[in-house]
């Protein structure tokens, strides 16, 4: 760990994050390296989200997982050495990690995070929470809230994935491209010409439950029922499972799980009032284990918004975004808004 | 590895992820997310090349790459990481380009799908060439900021790398650069031209003194010009700038003084030039304005050192260093073989140096606003911005789609493109509908392919059309040459054996307006009949112009333009691409070439395609 004392960025860091300074700016840069993230469950996503939001140079990322690294992981999880199946993830992740960027602060905690109090949650500046119950991320939203932290939550399952963002009220500044009639006096050189300019606007979030409480029975959300992509649907039958069988869909008792999945699919679309065609049945063999290109995926646009909200830098995507494997297809919907 | 794992995979696709072999070509930001989805997913059998070695740029994202490999064969280092998350992968490492000879088509053969990740187009246009010979599926991939493209490329069933024309390289007249600059990127390429002539492998195209002929200035202007101009040097022959700097031993004083004042005194006399134009001013070294141009000098002191903005009388004595530092770096060169010379690089730092102050230094002159050395960096070394996102997210598309080919799903396998923003339906990560069919009048993958060259053939000589039109324009790498009707052999790719000819021009050669050729290249397993159509060469106008099949001469791709600006790819490190169509614009920012809504819903029209390399 480089000590950073000055506001400057050092000529080590200028040198190293020069090619994303070129994209987002040095100011972004600052904001960016003056941010504590913390990542909760480090199975595939988490690893990516790591990875990703490490290498961009903030000031701190704490590693939070109470479980052990399991054989299943090996599907995803690149920053835990195959020798240290077994152990505690967050730290069998921690030198990898670090490995990544010495000039961030990369620690582990394998306490439980219903074990850690409210306050252990206020000294971060965004929190990215992966493979938690609904509970869990429903009580972590409302800290985040109350503190203004930026919230994020996401996970894959199998081939499928998806993450919410919660940045309550958020500032940031956008880039505009215009284009503008060209000032040069080369009669040559006629044609048009972009023209950037920065512009500041502002982003306002709803909280978690209002997106997980949708009723698509009623405007507008009916209209836009029939071309609506199954993934919200698909989610919620995950997030039950989740809830119901404290684990999630695994390969090893993908049989059992399949019985388990048609039924919650018949439970969950029944409650909501959605017509069971919504989502096929096929999808729900798309969804064991950590699939790792998802994983790249899903993890890529999570630490990009991570990454836009602490730089305070071009629009978030409000509020979710899921992907959808048989189409190759990223969407992102605002939700209980 | 997923593969390994039952239950992850259905039974079909465990079996071809482990039995399947791939090569990926280059290791840098979208190979080492590449490498890792394909050692995590269970693939067993990869071989992956790259010629580069890793510089500390690289490790924002190539995160398989860490400070201490710094200088080390990227090939090499990532093939050791992506073993640390896999030791029972069989991964074969090559440091070196893909172009060689070495990796014929048999070579590719032996895959099942070639995977690109590659940062430039040549690399791309051959590459793809190799993959229609062999018949190999092709994953063809590219980054530039936040936006990306996955694309399958497949023979016969999807359009080719070649089939759409890539956005036209940007060049600039010669007389806009020598003459008449109105922007700082004009600046910036004299002062690349600058530094070749003094130090790099000389060019007559890419003159940095006055241009004499300039249409604009007609005639009387230059002459009385040129007639002053020898009155005062006493010297009425004109030297080249290298010449001239190596009689005054490079003096900085006396350099300075030719170039931003002698110089530009002579482009004041020619008139015209002036008329409608805000008139440059001469400087001399030892009246330097201190002044920074649009900042007070409080607030310099922020920001990175690269991004303070320097007076001209410190764009002076960095011209000065540069210059003292240049002119050893270069006699010690020369001292050990005459003909060598340095090369420009952006991430040296006395030849960026140089280059920045000088442009800086025309810029004041000809009241251009000056840029940072931060800027001019990107500006000069065509840098495209690059982050870890971006690559991982289109790493991801590629080897999903990887499943798909080996699945037999080609039809699940169209083109995908990455955002910064959700399109009107939402969608940032887009994927266009069904497969783009190849162009029925493509030059690259059609049947009986053939082409059109405009060239003036009482200029152009055999040497130019194989070196600029054969393997510059249209990609080739060792083409045979004949004339179709008699098939008199006119280029040969066996070494020396038409080299008495090659300084002819094409008419004395017999080649004239209709004259077919057929061009062999045996590396591609390429043929092509290029119909020569002649046309007179004007002045700063391109000289080669393709068309495709068309009767009409009409600019199809890349031009070059004779009157020198024209500058060669250079390729920066990453994997970049460039969406859609270059605008007209003189500006050189990476970012401002992207048409913001590349929305694809419609794969007619629309669509962006991808390219690369910007060129100043």
């Amino acid at each position: 760990m480089v000590e950073i004392n000055s506001n400057e960025l050092t000529d080590a860091e200028a040198e190293q994050y020069d090619r994303q300074i070129r994209l987002w700016g040095l100011d972004s840069q600052k904001r960016l390296r003056a941010s504590r993230v913390l990542i909760i469950g480090l199975k595939g996503l988490g690893a990516e989200v790591a990875k990703n939001i490490t290498l961009a140079g903030v000031k701190s990322v704490t590693l939070l997982d109470d479980d052990v690294a399991t054989q299943e992981d090996i599907c995803s999880q690149f920053l835990v050495p195959r020798d240290q199946i077994g152990r505690n993830r967050a730290e069998a992740s921690l030198g990898r990690t670090q490995n990544l960027n010495p000039m961030v602060n990369v620690t582990s905690d394998t306490t439980a995070v219903g074990d850690h109090p409210d306050e252990y949650f206020h000294d971060f500046e965004a929190i990215c929470a992966t493979k938690c119950s609904t509970d869990q991320l429903l009580r972590l939203d409302k800290i985040c809230r109350e503190k203004s932290i930026k919230f994020f939550c996401g996970d894959v399952f199998g081939f499928f994935g998806f993450m919410f963002a919660d940045l309550q009220t958020h500032d940031f500044a956008e880039e505009i491209t215009e284009r503008k009639p060209s000032s040069s006096e080369e009669p040559a050189a006629k044609s048009l010409k972009t023209v950037k300019t920065t512009v500041k606007r502002s982003a306002t979030f709803v909280p978690l439950q209002n997106a997980l409480d949708v009723d698509w029975t009623v405007e507008p959300y009916s209209k836009k029922l029939k071309k609506s992509e199954p993934s919200y649907f698909l989610m919620k039958i995950l997030l039950k499972f989740r809830s119901e069988k404290k684990r999630d869909p695994a390969p090893g008792t993908r049989v059992e799980d399949m019985e388990e999945l048609l039924k919650l699919k018949k439970e969950v679309l029944k409650e909501m009032s959605i017509p069971l065609e919504k989502v096929p049945d096929n999808l729900l063999s798309l969804v064991f284990a950590e699939v790792g290109p998802v994983c790249a995926i899903v993890g890529g646009v999570l630490s990009q918004e991570i990454i836009k909200a602490l730089s305070q830098h071009e629009a978030p995507h409000n509020n979710m975004f899921f992907f959808n494997p048989e189409r190759n297809l990223g969407h992102v919907e605002c939700l209980g808004a | 590895m997923a593969a390994s794992i039952a239950g992850v995979f259905t039974d079909e696709l465990k079996n071809a992820v482990e039995t399947s072999k791939v090569l990926v070509v280059g290791a840098g930001g979208i190979g080492c997310e590449i490498l890792k989805n394909l050692v995590l997913s269970g693939f067993k059998d990869i071989e992956i090349i790259d010629l580069d070695t890793i510089d500390v740029s690289n490790l924002n994202r190539q995160f398989l790459f860490q400070k201490q490999h710094v200088g080390k064969s990227k090939a090499v280092v990532a093939r050791e990481s992506a073993l640390s998350f896999n030791p029972d992968v069989k991964i074969v490492a090559h440091h070196d380009s893909i172009i060689k000879p070495g990796y014929s088509v048999n070579y590719f053969k032996q895959f099942g799908m070639v995977l690109n990740a590659l940062d430039n187009r040549a690399a791309r246009n051959h590459v793809n060439r190799m993959c229609l010979a062999a018949d190999i599926p092709l994953i063809e991939s590219g980054t530039a900021g936040y936006d990306g493209q996955v694309e399958l490329i497949k023979k016969g069933m999807t359009r080719c790398y070649e089939c759409t024309p890539k956005a036209a390289q940007k060049t600039f007249p010669g007389c806009t650069i020598r003459n008449t600059p109105s922007e700082p990127i004009h600046c910036i390429v004299w002062g690349k031209h600058l530094f070749n002539q003094l130090f790099g492998e000389y060019d007559a195209d890419n003159d940095v003194s006055p241009d004499t002929e300039d249409p604009e200035a007609a005639g009387e202007a230059g002459e009385s010009a040129l007639k002053s101009n020898a009155n005062e040097q006493g010297d009425i022959e004109r030297v080249t700038t290298r010449q001239w700097a190596q009689q005054s031993g490079y003096d900085s004083t006396k350099l300075f003084h030719k170039l931003f004042h002698d110089d530009i005194k002579y482009l004041l006399s020619m008139h015209n030039l002036w008329e409608k134009r805000r008139k440059p001013t001469p400087l001399k070294m030892d009246e330097l304005p201190d002044a920074v141009a649009g900042s007070s000098k409080d607030n310099s002191s922020e920001g990175l050192k690269d991004q303070r903005p320097w007076s001209i009388v410190e764009c002076g004595q960095i011209f000065s260093r540069s210059l003292q530092s240049l002119k050893n770096k270069f006699e010690k060169l020369q001292s050990k073989n005459k003909d060598d010379h340095l090369v420009w690089d952006k991430d040296d730092k006395d030849a960026m140096d140089f280059v920045a102050a000088c442009a800086n230094i025309r810029a004041y002159i000809f009241g251009i606003p000056q840029k940072t050395r931060f800027d001019i960096k990107s500006m000069a070394g065509n840098i495209i911005p690059a982050i870890a996102t971006t690559n991982a997210i289109i790493a991801g598309l590629v080897v999903l789609n990887a499943f798909n080919i080996l699945q037999n799903q080609f039809e699940r396998c169209s083109s995908v493109y990455c955002r910064l923003q959700p399109n009107h339906r939402g969608q940032l990560i887009v994927p266009e509908r069904g497969l783009i069919p190849p162009n029925t009048s493509c030059y690259v993958c059609r049947d009986s392919p053939q082409i059109t060259v405009c060239v003036d053939v009482n200029k152009l000589t055999v040497k130019e059309l194989e070196e600029r039109v054969l393997k510059s324009l249209l990609n080739m790498v060792q083409p045979d040459a004949m004339k179709d009707s008699t098939g008199d052999v006119v280029i040969s790719s066996e070494e020396g054996e038409m080299e008495g000819t090659y300084h002819k021009t094409l008419a004395e050669m017999g080649i004239l307006d209709g004259t077919v050729l057929s061009v062999d290249d045996f590396v591609h397993n390429y043929s092509l009949r290029v119909i020569i159509n002649h046309k007179e060469a004007e002045h700063n106008k391109p000289d080669i112009e393709i068309v495709g099949d068309q009767s009409q001469c009409q600019p199809k791709a890349e031009e070059k333009s004779n009157g020198g600006a024209g500058e060669k790819a250079e390729e920066d490190d990453d994997d970049l691409m460039l969406l859609d169509e270059i605008e007209e614009s003189t500006s050189v920012n990476m970012e401002r070439k992207r048409k913001q809504d590349t929305a694809t819903e419609s794969p007619v029209s629309k669509k962006p395609r991808t390219s690369d390399v910007i060129v100043l």
